[in-house]
């Protein structure tokens, strides 16, 4: 679980600008923090999509699923599976 | 540290964010770039052309579609209607408080042409003028990436258009709504929109809102919540058929030119139907010392559909001066 995690954290660095400096813990929210926009979450929704050969269900497009690293990484581990 | 171009796109490592790597000479955009092949855009049209076999003519409209009456959105609107003459389109053009009268001559000329509906979106100009001033006036409202695809002020503008968009299709119950994004713009050509994602999106936004200042609390901005909740689970598609053509801006030009489209009088390199574009551009470079318009163009080159040299003279052509004082009165800005 620990190696999806940092994938979708170098993701994010490489491809949303973030404040390298800025402590992400694994349950904050990626919105709120200014990290991620609506635009931004269906970019990484398909770089998920295609890394990890998963078809991510729409209606699982969802904050609880979606909007922390923690939630991704439990959504691609499910998927995958 | 010199600043240095990226050999193959027009960013540079002057623009907070953006690493040359001294090696190969290109950003990391540039590096990691895997362009959609002609097969995979040839797949997508296929998909879109199921899509539209499968839930057109049900309704009263196939395609929402969004148009500003500027080249890119005239010309898909044409291309559209040309290959796919049985879509019944609802054009709606967003009336921003500083669209030109050019643009909306554009517009109906390009309905009628086609055989689609007009329908002008309008607001209260002081209401808008007071949005975008706090738009302006913001800082940090937008996540970091959201700085690097539009200023404060389009994305505070597109993104009502989105939301009224959006809420338009569900109303008329229209399968389709259609942006005429650039390759450089659009993350995919083909996105399903559910309510949940629908409802998140919205709120994402009302938070942006939030951020510079307004509380958009008679939704006249947002989707109205009783809309989200009266749909069903599937919501309407997004379509960017723009970015799976071919794109060559002075072609569009002279295709569009060709069948009664008037050129713009305005003197902005990158809009042909905003009077409030370079305002809004000059307000984000002070800000963040960015350009608004850098990943675009960078995108539209590094796709192969416009030259080095074009994109950089684009990008760092003057802004007008008299379209930014025109636009800061109107704002009240000082």
């Amino acid at each position: 679980m620990e190696h999806i995690k940092n994938d979708i954290l170098d993701y994010l660095k490489d491809n949303s600008f973030m404040d390298t400096n800025i402590g992400l813990n694994d349950n904050d929210s990626l919105t709120q923090n200014g990290i991620m926009d609506s635009i931004g979450l269906l970019e990484l929704m398909d770089y998920i999509c295609e890394k990890y050969d998963i078809e991510v269900p729409e209606d699982m497009l969802t904050p609880e699923n979606f909007d922390s690293l923690q939630g991704i990484t439990n959504l691609i581990v499910k998927l995958v599976k | 540290m010199s600043r240095i171009v990226c050999k193959k796109c027009v960013l540079d490592s002057d623009m907070p964010g953006i690493d040359i790597n001294e090696e190969s000479g290109l950003c990391h955009f540039c590096e990691t770039y895997v362009p959609l092949s002609a097969k995979e855009k040839s797949d997508y049209l296929v998909k879109m052309e199921e899509l539209f076999k499968e839930y057109g003519g049900r309704g009263k409209y196939d395609v929402v579609f969004a148009l500003s009456g500027g080249k890119d959105s005239s010309y898909t609107l044409h291309k559209l209607k040309k290959e796919y003459p049985f879509l019944k389109v609802l054009a709606v053009q967003f009336d921003n408080g500083f669209i030109s009268d050019n643009a909306v001559e554009n517009a109906k000329k390009i309905c009628e042409l086609t055989g689609s509906d007009y329908f002008k979106l309008t607001m209260e100009n002081e209401v808008l003028y007071e949005t975008f001033r706090k738009a302006a006036e913001s800082r940090d409202a937008f996540p970091r990436l959201a700085k690097y695809r539009a200023s404060d002020i389009c994305n505070t503008c597109i993104s009502i258009i989105k939301q009224k968009l959006i809420e338009e299709a569900i109303v008329q119950d229209a399968p389709f709504i259609m942006f005429a994004f650039t390759p450089g713009q659009s993350p995919n050509p083909i996105i399903s929109l559910q309510a949940n994602f629908i409802r998140w999106s919205r709120n994402i936004f009302e938070k942006q809102l939030l951020n510079i200042g307004v509380e958009d609390k008679g939704e006249k901005f947002l989707i109205k919540n009783e809309v989200i909740e009266n749909m069903g689970k599937e919501g309407p598609r997004m379509l960017h058929p723009l970015c799976l053509w071919d794109y060559n801006e002075g072609q569009i030009l002279e295709a569009l030119v060709e069948i009664g489209w008037n050129p713009p009088d305005l003197n902005d390199s990158n809009s042909t139907n905003c009077t409030l574009n370079s305002f809004a551009c000059q307000n984000h470079l002070e800000k963040y010392g960015i350009h608004p318009y850098a990943f675009d163009i960078a995108g539209i080159v590094r796709s192969g559909d416009m030259s080095r040299e074009e994109g950089l003279e684009k990008l760092h052509q003057e802004l007008s001066q008299p379209l930014i004082e025109e636009a800061a009165k109107k704002l009240n800005y000082r």
